[in-house]
């Protein structure tokens, strides 16, 4: 039981996490960029030339198209990859201090600040090679709270950007491309891919479609992380019901021989069974609530922090989906149940003059 | 596959004979390497009332033919009549039934069942009943007192004396009010004084009229006068009655 | 019946518990509604993208912009060098 109530709660714990990780993403990606325009060369993400802003801003329905630079960046300090961006923006809720105003300043996520022991006005040394390095001052730190999606982030001056990435003149990293009528997306995406044919327009929807299929239960890192616990609770499974004691044997045999019938051993093991797998389900996923909700998942971290070195400390907002619940429920209690009755089933209708032996 | 029939069936059931075997064999494992012929063409009737013993060496079949009467199992071939209706052909369902209705078992081993109590253990054979609870316990209760192991009833089994565990066996043995009470060697775990009380407990029952059988190689057993039938056994036979 | 009273206040005990955890969701929930709201404005001013969870490698940390051969993306046999690779997957082409 004690088990049971364990792979209860590791199942109900990715649910958890990942049903929370995924209603978070819905819930703020919906304000990602309509439309973002890469360029491909070679199979790959590769610069674009903002020329092309030119071309794409005269399709019907664009209201603005703005280039983004960004790039990342491997801190052999630390060995740490961090994500540099530059944006020109005046304030912000989730930051201590403020947004870089020019060059020579920075705001950075919690991670990165964490890891360079970095303080608000210190400064921040950045260094590819002797001829590209840049020396920031933090003027803002992102929130802890807003690690999710801040955790690695540099956000610099354009300028800084560009020179410490020594971005060949007129390109950027992708475009963003501002769309009045949200309708008129996927039209425009595809003039933009009949215009340019090298180029690869992503929309908002896709972006909430990739983070739909990552954390989907279905698939993705839950079902890899699925596949663990559901073994074990299937060799459990499997396990009790091969291994039904002589105890047990006799006891079945007991209560035929004293004038119960089949069904009513049945019955009887139906109800056992019932009451243990309530008992270790409602167990367990009292347990993944505390877990994931309280402890931040804290058991799982390690595993799906894999190589990175920067990694946001889970603190996920408690969104449940009462049908995947409902899921776990049956994926662990009926199997249960099946490894309990049919063994007592086989016991139960054989004669019980056995009971007269032993 | 060929099961040599019994001869002839020469037992003439009397009227009054509330159980009737004739030509009754057993064979487990039939056709393997190690068929065991348990009985073979066994005829006996037990009188509505009476007290009998099976009384026989080890291996002859007394705790078989015991577990046939009982509709614990079936024979191989023969006919068994328990209060006139033969038995060994019904369904699974009738013989669970006429189990629960007819027969109390005492069996060697107590079979109690471990983890619950005294007056759980005694109220089991009353679950599958309609019944209702608050009856259940007050009957309960009445044998509990009559064998003296009221003040037991809330003990879990495993805590009990072999004396104790065997009067609550026979109380779990009473509590269907049943006619016959089948006993299998019910003396082989207890001293001499615990069997005495035994079957005092046992010739009392008979005297409010249940028909008794008991299995059993105990002299202590088959020597009291009150026992007015004795049947022997031998290698599955019946060798006298 | 003992065992069965233990187990009724057992069960209900749990279910007082998981009522109790219920409510906590949805106030919290609801206490962090502002939290959300900021992290949209977030998104929406630095235009991110991504989840900066899996700082591993491109296809991790930007699962939605990393192109369609991303799991070749730096040399072909990289494919699976990162344990979050085997979580995050490659995203089919959309195009
Ligand atoms: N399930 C079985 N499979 C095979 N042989 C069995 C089985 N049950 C009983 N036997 C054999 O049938 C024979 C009769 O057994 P039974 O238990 O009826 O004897 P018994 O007279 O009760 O002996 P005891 O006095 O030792 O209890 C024995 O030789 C026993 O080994
Ligand atoms: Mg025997």
């Amino acid at each position: 039981m004690f088990i049971y109530s364990i792979i209860v709660a590791t199942l109900t714990s990715l649910l958890f996490l990942t049903q929370s990780l995924k209603k978070e993403a819905m819930d703020v990606f919906i304000e990602a960029p309509e439309l973002i325009v890469q360029r491909m060369s070679a199979g790959r993400h590769d610069l674009i030339p903002v020329g092309y802003a030119e071309k794409i801003l005269s399709i019907p329905g664009v209201s603005s198209v703005e280039p983004r630079y960004w790039g990342y960046y491997y801190d052999n300090l630390t060995g740490g990859n961090y994500t540099l961006i530059a944006r020109n923006i005046d304030a912000l809720h989730m930051v201590k201090g403020t947004l870089p105003k020019g060059p020579g300043e920075c705001a950075i996520g919690k991670g990165v600040a964490d890891v360079r022991l970095t303080d608000l006005n210190d400064v921040l040394f950045l260094s590819i090679n002797p001829q590209q390095k840049v020396s920031l001052k933090v003027v803002g730190i992102f929130t802890a709270d807003s690690a999710i999606l801040t955790n690695d982030l540099v956000v610099m001056d354009k300028n800084d950007l560009v020179n410490f990435f020594a971005l060949p003149k007129d390109m950027a990293t992708d475009l963003i491309v501002h769309v009045s009528n949200a309708s008129e997306v996927p039209t425009i995406a595809m003039k933009i891919r009949r215009d340019y044919p090298d180029t690869r327009p992503i929309t908002r929807s896709e972006i909430v479609r990739t983070y739909e299929n990552v954390f989907n239960w279905r698939g993705g890192m839950a079902l890899t992380m699925f596949i663990g616990p559901l073994l074990a609770f299937a060799i459990f499974a499997w396990d009790k019901a091969t291994g039904m004691s002589a105890g047990e044997r006799q006891e079945i045999g007991i209560l035929k021989a004293i004038g119960w019938e089949t069904t009513d051993v049945l019955k009887l093991k139906f109800w056992e069974g019932m009451a243990i797998s309530l008992t270790s389900f409602l167990t367990g996923s009292i347990l993944a609530y505390i877990h994931v909700f309280y402890f931040g998942a804290a058991l799982f971290a390690p595993v799906l922090k894999g190589w990175s070195v920067l990694f946001p400390p889970f603190n996920p907002i408690p969104y449940i989906d009462l049908y995947q619940i409902f899921v776990i429920f049956f994926l662990t209690v009926i199997p249960y149940l099946a490894s309990t009755i049919i063994p007592s089933w086989k016991a139960a209708v054989t004669d019980p003059d056995t009971v007269m032996r032993s | 596959m060929a099961y040599p029939t019994p001869t002839t069936i020469t037992a003439i059931t009397a009227p009054s004979a509330i159980i009737a075997v004739e030509g009754v064999s057993k064979i487990f494992n039939a056709g393997e390497a190690d068929e065991m012929r348990a009985l073979d063409g066994v005829t006996l009737s037990v009188a509505k009332g009476s007290m009998a013993v099976l009384k026989g060496p080890s291996g002859s079949g007394k705790t078989t033919i015991l577990g046939i009467i009982g509709c614990m199992t079936r024979p191989t071939s023969g006919k068994v009549m328990v209060n006139g209706k033969d038995v060994a052909k019904l369904p699974e369902h009738f013989l669970t039934d006429i189990r629960r209705r007819t027969f109390g078992f005492i069996f060697q081993h107590f079979n109690l069942i471990k983890g619950i109590t005294v007056k759980e253990n005694i109220m089991l054979p009353l679950y599958p009943t309609s019944i209702p609870i608050h009856e259940m316990k007050e009957r309960a209760d009445a044998i509990l007192e009559s064998l003296n192991i009221y003040q037991k009833r809330n003990y879990h089994v495993e805590k009990l004396s072999g004396g104790e565990k065997q009067r609550v066996s026979i109380a779990r043995a009473l509590i269907n009010n049943p006619e016959i009470i089948l006993a299998d060697e019910p003396t082989s775990h207890l001293d001499t004084k615990l069997s005495e009380d035994l079957m005092d407990r046992l010739s009392r029952l008979n005297g409010e009229g249940k028909t008794i059988v008991i299995a059993t190689h105990d002299p202590l057993v088959y020597d009291k006068p009150y026992v007015n039938r004795i049947i022997e056994m031998r290698d599955g036979k019946v060798i006298g009655t | 019946m003992i065992k069965s009273k233990i187990f009724f206040s057992f069960i209900a005990i749990e279910i007082i518990v998981i009522a109790f955890l219920y409510t906590d969701a949805n106030h919290t929930i609801a206490a962090r509604n502002a939290e959300v709201q900021s992290k949209r404005e977030l998104v929406r001013k630095l235009s991110l993208t991504d989840f900066a969870v899996f700082t591993e490698a491109r296809y991790t940390r930007h699962p939605s912009q990393a192109d369609t051969f991303s799991a070749f993306q730096d040399f072909p046999s990289s494919m699976d060098h990162f344990p979050a690779g085997s979580i995050v997957g490659p995203q089919r082409g959309n195009n």
